[in-house]
Parts: C-alpha cells; sequence; structure tokens
C-alpha cells in the first residue's frame, strides 16, 4: 500500500532506483548529490544488489555500462565536476545502446563552482555533453514526489529505448524534504530487461530497425556478441562502409523521435486562459508556479509551462504556446539554457526574456511576478 | 582456427592462446574479452568478434572498470582484458583500485615487443625506453612490478614464442580467484612463468558473503496514513532563523513532520545550514497547507522566529502584515516591533543545558501563537527524532517554550 515518508529528492531518486529495479550502483560521492550514494549503499545490499564507490567517476560510468551488460539495471549519480568526467562513457553507452542511468544534481559551474548551491547550469551538457550527434533523453524534476516517479520512468525509458538516461535534478530539489506519498511497489510499472526471442545464430545485437530497438542479450546467456564504440554494423562489428553508417545514423536518429508521446512529458499551469507564459523546470518551477498564483491576483493572465522531459525538448508545447500568448519569460538558474530553445521554437513570434542567475541564490516568486509585471505593463502601453 | 602459428601474427597468436583455454576447460563459460582500438589493430578487433566469445572494445583504459560491472553482473564468466601501453597509461588510475581491491579480471599487458610500435610509456621494463620523438627521455614504469607491489593475485609473464605456455598461463590467471596480470612477450631475455601471487579473497565475493544476511528492515515498508484534516489551511510559511548549534535542522524536521504526518498537510523543509557546526547562521523554511506546495521559500514568513541578533538584523521586517514574530530578548537587541519576547536560548539551556534545545523552545512558541500546528503533534513528532533517552528533556524545552509564549503573549494583551 501507499505509504508516506518524508524525504529529500536524493532520497527520493535513491528509492525511486530501487524500486524501478535498480541492482547496481557505482559513484565516487560529490556534493550536492552524496545522499544517493549514502543511501544506496545500505538500500542495495538489502535487496540483493551490488554497492560499489570507484575510484573516479570515469569508472563509475564504465561500470554501470559492464553491469548493464551483465544484465543488472544500473545507475550512477554525480554532480557537474563529475558529469563532466562521465562524458566519455557516457558516449560509449549512447553508441552501444546500453541502458543506464545517470543522476546528475546540478550546482554553479563551471569547474568546482559553488560546491554547495544550487544551478540548473548542465542542461545543454546533458543534451551535447559527449562529442558527435546523439540521441540523449533527460528528465528533471521539481519535487522530491516527481523525483521518485521520474526515478523509476528513467529506468524505464532507459531499457524500452537502450540508451541512457539523465536524471538531471538541481540541488533545490535534492536538498528540500518534503512529503512523499510512496507507491504500493506492486503499483508501478516497470519494464524488464527484454530478451531475444531468436536463437543466438540469428541474434543482431544492433539492430537498424527504424524507430526500433532490438533486445539487448546479457552476456553469459548464449548469446555472443561484439559491442563497440566504433560505428558499426547490425552484428556490432565496427565497418567504414558509409552506406551501412548511414543506415546506423537513421536508426539513431529515429529512435526516440519516432516515440516523443511516449518519451515527453510537461506540465501546464493556468495556461488556457494565458496571454504571458513562463517556462521554467526542475526547482524553479516551483517559485515560477507560485509567481503564477501571485501575479493572477494582480489581474496578470500568467500561465506556466514546465518541461518534465528536458531532452528531447517539448517543442509543439513551445510553438503552440508562442501563437497564444503576447510573450513568454524563462526564469532558470544558468544564463539562458533553455531561453535559447524557446527563442528557437518561438521564431521571433513574441519576445521571449530570460530571468537568469548563476551566483549560488534562488530565483524567488517576487522576482518573476516583478518580470511579469514589466512585461504586462509593455502589453498593454 | 586453422591458420599455421609459423605464420601467424602476434594478434591471432594471442586470439588463439585465448580461445585454446576454452578448451583446457570446456565447462567454464567462455570468456568475453576486453581490448580498445588502443589495443589491437582496427582489423584484429573486427575478426576478434568472429572468434566465438564475445568482445567488447571500449575506450582505451576504461575497459578494467567496465570489467568492474561485468564481474558484479556475471560472477563466473571469465574477464580477459588486452591491454597496451597507451591503455594502461590511461588506466592506471582504475588498474591499481582493481588490483587492490582483487577484482576478478585477467589482464593480458602487451609488452611494446609485442605491439610493435605503441608508445612505450608503460611496458613491461627491460631497458631504457625510447620514444622516438622524446628519445632517451623516460624511464617505463614497470607494470608488473607494482602490480607484484599492490599484491595482485596473480602477477606472470608469458611468451608469444611458446603458445601452449601462453594459453595454459591465461588459464591459470582465469582460475586464480581476484586480479590476475600477464605481461605477454616475445623477448627470450625475460622469465617467463608466475613471478608473484597473493592470497586475497575476491572482491564480489567478499561482498556478497557480507550481504548476504542483510535483508530490508520491516518498519521500512510500514507507515501511518496521515490523519486528513478537516479543516482547510491556506499556505503558512514558517522561518526560525538563528546559529549553528541552535538545534535548529532538528526543529525543522520535527515542525515539518508534525504538520505534515500528525496535521495532514502537505509540507517542505529546506534549510541553510552553513558548514560550521557551531556559530554560523542557521536558518529552516517550513511552508504547509492544504494543497501541494509549490514555492518552498519563507521569504515573506507568517512565521517568524529569530533566534540570534544576525538573524533579527537579516530577517526582521520580511514578515507579512500580522505576522506571527517571535524574539530572544536576551539575543537580541532591540527587539523587532511587535514581537513577542520569548528568552528561548536561556530556557534550552535552564531545560537541556545547552543551546542545542533552542529550536525545540522555538516550536513551543509556534504552537502557543499559532492555529496551524498543535503540541499534541509536535510531542508526536520530537518522540521520532531524538534519542529515547533524551526525549524527556526535549519536551521540558518544547512545554516551556509553549508556556513562556504565551504568558508573553497575556503580558502583552494586559499590559
Amino acid at each position: 500500500m501507499t505509504h508516506i515518508a518524508f524525504m529529500h529528492g536524493n532520497e527520493a531518486a535513491a528509492e525511486g532506483a530501487v524500486a524501478a529495479g535498480c541492482r547496481f550502483y557505482a559513484g565516487y560521492p560529490i556534493t550536492p548529490s552524496s545522499e544517493i550514494a549514502e543511501i544506496l549503499s545500505g538500500r542495495l545490499p538489502e535487496v540483493g544488489g551490488v554497492f560499489i564507490q570507484m575510484e573516479d567517476e570515469i569508472a563509475s560510468m564504465a561500470a554501470i555500462i559492464g553491469a548493464s551488460l551483465g544484465g543488472l539495471k544500473s545507475a550512477t549519480a554525480t554532480s557537474g565536476p563529475g558529469f563532466s568526467l562521465m562524458q566519455e562513457n557516457l558516449g560509449f553507452a549512447v553508441m552501444s545502446e546500453i541502458p543506464c542511468v545517470v543522476v546528475n544534481v546540478q550546482r554553479v559551474g563551471p569547474s568546482t563552482g559553488l560546491p554547495t548551491k544550487a544551478a540548473q547550469g548542465d542542461v545543454m551538457q546533458a543534451r551535447w555533453g559527449t562529442h558527435g550527434d546523439h540521441p540523449i533523453i533527460a528528465l528533471t524534476p521539481s519535487s522530491a514526489q516527481e523525483t521518485y516517479h521520474l526515478a523509476v520512468r528513467a529506468f524505464n525509458l532507459a531499457e524500452r529505448f537502450r540508451t541512457p538516461v539523465i536524471l538531471l535534478m538541481d540541488a533545490i530539489v535534492a536538498q528540500l524534504k518534503e512529503k512523499v506519498e510512496v507507491p504500493d511497489p506492486a503499483s508501478l510499472q516497470i519494464v524488464p530487461r527484454a530478451a531475444p526471442s531468436v536463437p543466438p545464430a540469428d541474434y543482431k545485437p544492433f539492430p537498424f530497425a527504424r524507430g526500433e530497438v532490438g533486445p539487448l542479450a546479457v552476456f553469459g546467456q548464449g548469446y555472443r556478441y561484439h559491442v563497440t564504440g566504433l560505428l558499426h554494423d547490425e552484428h556490432g562489428y565496427p565497418t567504414e562502409d558509409p552506406a551501412v553508417v548511414s543506415a546506423w545514423w537513421e536508426h539513431m536518429a529515429t529512435k526516440l523521435d519516432a516515440h516523443l508521446d511516449e518519451i515527453l512529458a510537461w506540465e501546464e499551469v493556468q495556461l488556457a486562459d494565458a496571454d504571458l507564459a513562463l517556462v521554467a523546470y526542475g526547482g524553479t518551477a516551483r517559485a515560477a508556479a507560485h509567481a503564477v498564483t501571485l501575479a493572477r491576483s494582480e489581474g496578470i493572465k500568467l500561465g506556466l509551462l514546465r518541461p518534465i522531459t528536458l531532452w528531447p525538448f517539448p517543442e509543439e508545447a513551445v510553438r503552440r504556446l508562442a501563437g497564444q500568448v503576447r510573450g513568454f519569460i524563462v526564469p532558470e538558474l544558468n544564463l539562458g539554457q533553455i531561453r535559447y530553445e524557446v527563442e528557437r521554437l518561438s521564431a521571433g513570434r513574441v519576445p521571449v526574456e530570460g530571468l537568469h542567475r548563476a551566483d549560488g541564490l534562488q530565483i524567488t516568486p517576487d522576482q518573476i511576478v516583478s518580470a511579469a509585471r514589466a512585461a504586462h505593463a509593455r502589453d498593454q502601453a | 582456427m586453422t591458420y599455421d602459428r609459423h605464420f601467424a601474427t602476434n594478434w591471432q597468436l594471442l586470439l588463439d592462446a585465448i580461445c585454446t583455454t576454452m578448451m583446457l576447460a570446456p565447462e567454464r563459460e567462455p570468456p568475453i574479452v576486453l581490448s580498445s582500438l588502443a589495443d589491437l589493430p582496427y582489423e584484429v578487433g573486427q575478426a576478434s568478434g568472429r572468434a566465438p566469445l564475445s568482445f567488447i572494445q571500449g575506450p582505451p583504459g576504461r575497459n578494467i572498470a567496465l570489467a568492474i560491472g561485468l564481474r558484479a553482473a556475471l560472477p563466473a564468466t571469465p574477464l580477459v582484458l588486452i591491454m597496451s601501453a597507451d591503455s594502461v597509461t590511461l588506466g592506471t588510475n582504475h588498474l591499481i583500485h582493481a588490483a587492490r581491491r582483487n577484482i576478478g579480471m585477467t589482464l593480458l599487458l602487451l609488452r611494446s615487443d609485442v605491439t610493435a610500435g605503441a608508445a612505450p610509456g608503460s611496458q613491461d621494463r627491460m631497458d631504457w625506453t625510447q620514444p622516438y620523438y622524446q628519445p632517451d627521455l623516460e624511464s617505463a614504469p614497470a607494470p608488473l612490478a607494482w602490480l607484484t607491489a599492490l599484491d595482485a593475485a596473480l602477477v606472470g609473464r608469458a611468451s608469444l614464442r611458446d603458445p601452449d605456455g601462453l594459453a595454459e598461463l591465461i588459464h591459470t590467471a582465469i582460475e586464480t580467484k581476484g586480479f590476475g596480470v600477464l605481461g605477454v612477450t616475445t623477448d627470450a631475455r625475460l622469465e617467463i612463468g608466475i613471478l608473484s601471487r597473493s592470497e586475497w579473497p575476491e572482491y564480489f565475493d567478499a561482498y556478497r558473503a557480507w550481504t548476504a544476511g542483510l535483508a530490508a528492515p520491516a518498519a521500512r515498508a510500514a507507515g501511518a496514513a496521515p490523519a486528513r484534516p478537516a479543516r482547510r489551511v491556506p499556505r503558512c510559511a514558517l522561518r526560525i532563523a538563528g546559529l549553528g548549534g541552535h538545534g535548529i535542522k532538528l526543529a525543522g524536521t520535527v515542525l515539518s513532520e508534525a504538520l505534515g504526518r500528525h496535521e495532514g498537510l502537505w509540507t517542505t523543509q529546506r534549510g541553510e545550514y552553513g558548514s560550521a557546526t557551531r556559530g554560523g547562521p542557521s536558518l529552516v523554511d517550513v511552508i504547509a497547507g492544504s494543497d501541494p506546495i509549490t514555492y518552498p521559500g519563507a521569504d515573506q514568513p507568517d512565521v517568524l522566529v529569530l533566534l540570534s541578533q544576525a538573524a533579527a538584523q537579516r530577517y526582521a521586517g520580511s514578515e507579512r502584515p500580522g505576522a506571527v514574530l517571535v524574539a530572544d530578548p536576551g539575543e537580541v537587541d532591540p527587539l523587532p516591533p511587535g514581537a513577542a519576547p520569548v528568552p528561548i536560548t536561556a530556557l534550552a539551556r535552564e531545560h537541556v543545558g545547552a543551546p542545542i534545545a533552542a529550536g525545540m523552545v522555538a516550536l513551543g512558541c509556534v504552537a502557543a501563537l499559532t492555529e496551524i500546528v498543535s503540541l499534541t503533534a509536535l510531542r508526536l513528532s520530537l518522540a521520532g527524532h531524538v534519542p529515547q533517552r533524551l526525549v524527556a528533556r526535549n519536551q521540558a524545552a518544547l512545554e516551556a517554550g509553549y508556556a513562556a509564549a504565551q504568558a508573553a503573549r497575556e503580558g502583552a494583551q494586559h499590559g
């Protein structure tokens, strides 16, 4: 049965991971994500899983890829400096289509930055951090409750699409303790590792089925195959044949895009009659939602679009809004990373204003309301 | 394989030896071979995939860490890593950790006479090495020597000139529990065979033995259903601000769980506790209400408790008009207008003997001066968050705060 717990976001991420079937965690603790490692070091042994503290984040990322190839649902957690170190092996997981989950609790960067202060500066790193074009999924929670559910969803999407999934948190949500209704584990939808239905001789580990992914056979169960970071054919053997490479690209470019209805999630707060829209996500969306209430009490028709799936970005939702509202305000704890997306999608139809800070302080509802007032006055003039 | 060994390349000999280990132990699972483009030529990587084994061509040097994950998932599958100098250099950190943890894998370190042309940064030392672009500069680190020093479970050296001996040594390394490493050479001057052994448990074997008896505590799954209040409570923002050592974080936890579990409200708790255990500024914001909480900050609190002069200077006046304001007259001077004076720190000293209970006294004040939380709910919550031996004293602090705040209010009404 559902029970009530008081958890901060990091604990919710750890508990959600366990509920989703995570049975291997390799990581190196780093503020503000360390509680995830601390909690899983106790929780995983209780459920027959394995926790290992690695020598660094490069090794952590490599180890979860190995464990996933061995059939265990696997995750690591870090913050910006560690996320930078993970990019090499993250690309390997993308290339070889190995499911895994990476939690990044964002703090102010670049480099060591402000270790204890919340930020949302890794949004573009989550999208493009590893080199080369590639599909990726990033989910961003706004509450401890949502963190729990998105942790479960991250593992499900990783299995469904054979891809690394990034749970992109920020220190606001990670450190915020709140009431969480923990669902009965039996009520959760869990996507298991798909097993091949063909005999080993007919098995293609990397099929190029446009828009679909094939099952990843677990090593040690009779299926032998080749896994490589090189561009490869459907059997996993490296190739430089442009025709095969093109087929690979077509597969990779479509494997998420053909299923956006399964992947995209966002919340709309009072957008139906809004003539001014906020686009905010993660911890900042909490201030934005409160600002909507405050602004409406002053007669400003403010609404909020809150992306939950950050990558792929909910493009149609923004395009549609750009035809409805007279302007966007994008509050975020960086210098404008999602503002770029909103500008791109509104394509000059309406003004897009950023409300940015990266000084370690959080954006308050009052700051957002002030920006809304100014935009409202401009519209009235 | 059908080639004639006399004409085989070093690479073919190596892969042939790995395949031969499968014949030496037909019952054993076939090995997974891990290597990288820095270790094996492109064509060999391709051909190796057609040998009857699984092959992972990972980022150079990272295969050791990748193998750790594989080993956690697959306790019985042989993991054979082929590494040349470049990979050893990139992965030295991983090599040391895997060796010291004794994680079960077999490393084949190729000496530069095998790789013929790879950068010699970490080759099995015989002479001074001479990178063509930096002649006479470097002395090679000798991996077999330092893996011996690291107490690797098995350290040996094998020669490609003796393919059967090579296969047998690889087989022995696979059978060895834990981390085994073989230098592979063609140099006839080097000693061949097992160079050292060290006995200790394989890491994941030890881990599984250690965790075998663990199970989730039964209590974790249980949990009281929340009380559902009949009343409707609008968003209420509470802030308690003072110094490290005032027990403010604990007070926030007790308050938010009293509100969430016993008063049936939605709650959030966030804090700024500073990095010093005592003396630095400390603050907790608790928000509660009938609806889920959006913004978790108490920038304009409905209830504000000030425990220190610094807190008063920073936050007095930030409260909403009509807010409940409490300040400690022993610490805050002058008292902010409208503040109920309660000697919070003095009461904490009196009932617990230290300022650490100031947070509890503050909660008593909140219960006395607001409708949001009852003393009963705070008592229930408190019992779950302090050790049994400290419950009575903390309850006394809570009740002292309650009584003192009531007296302060009556004093204000009558004065």
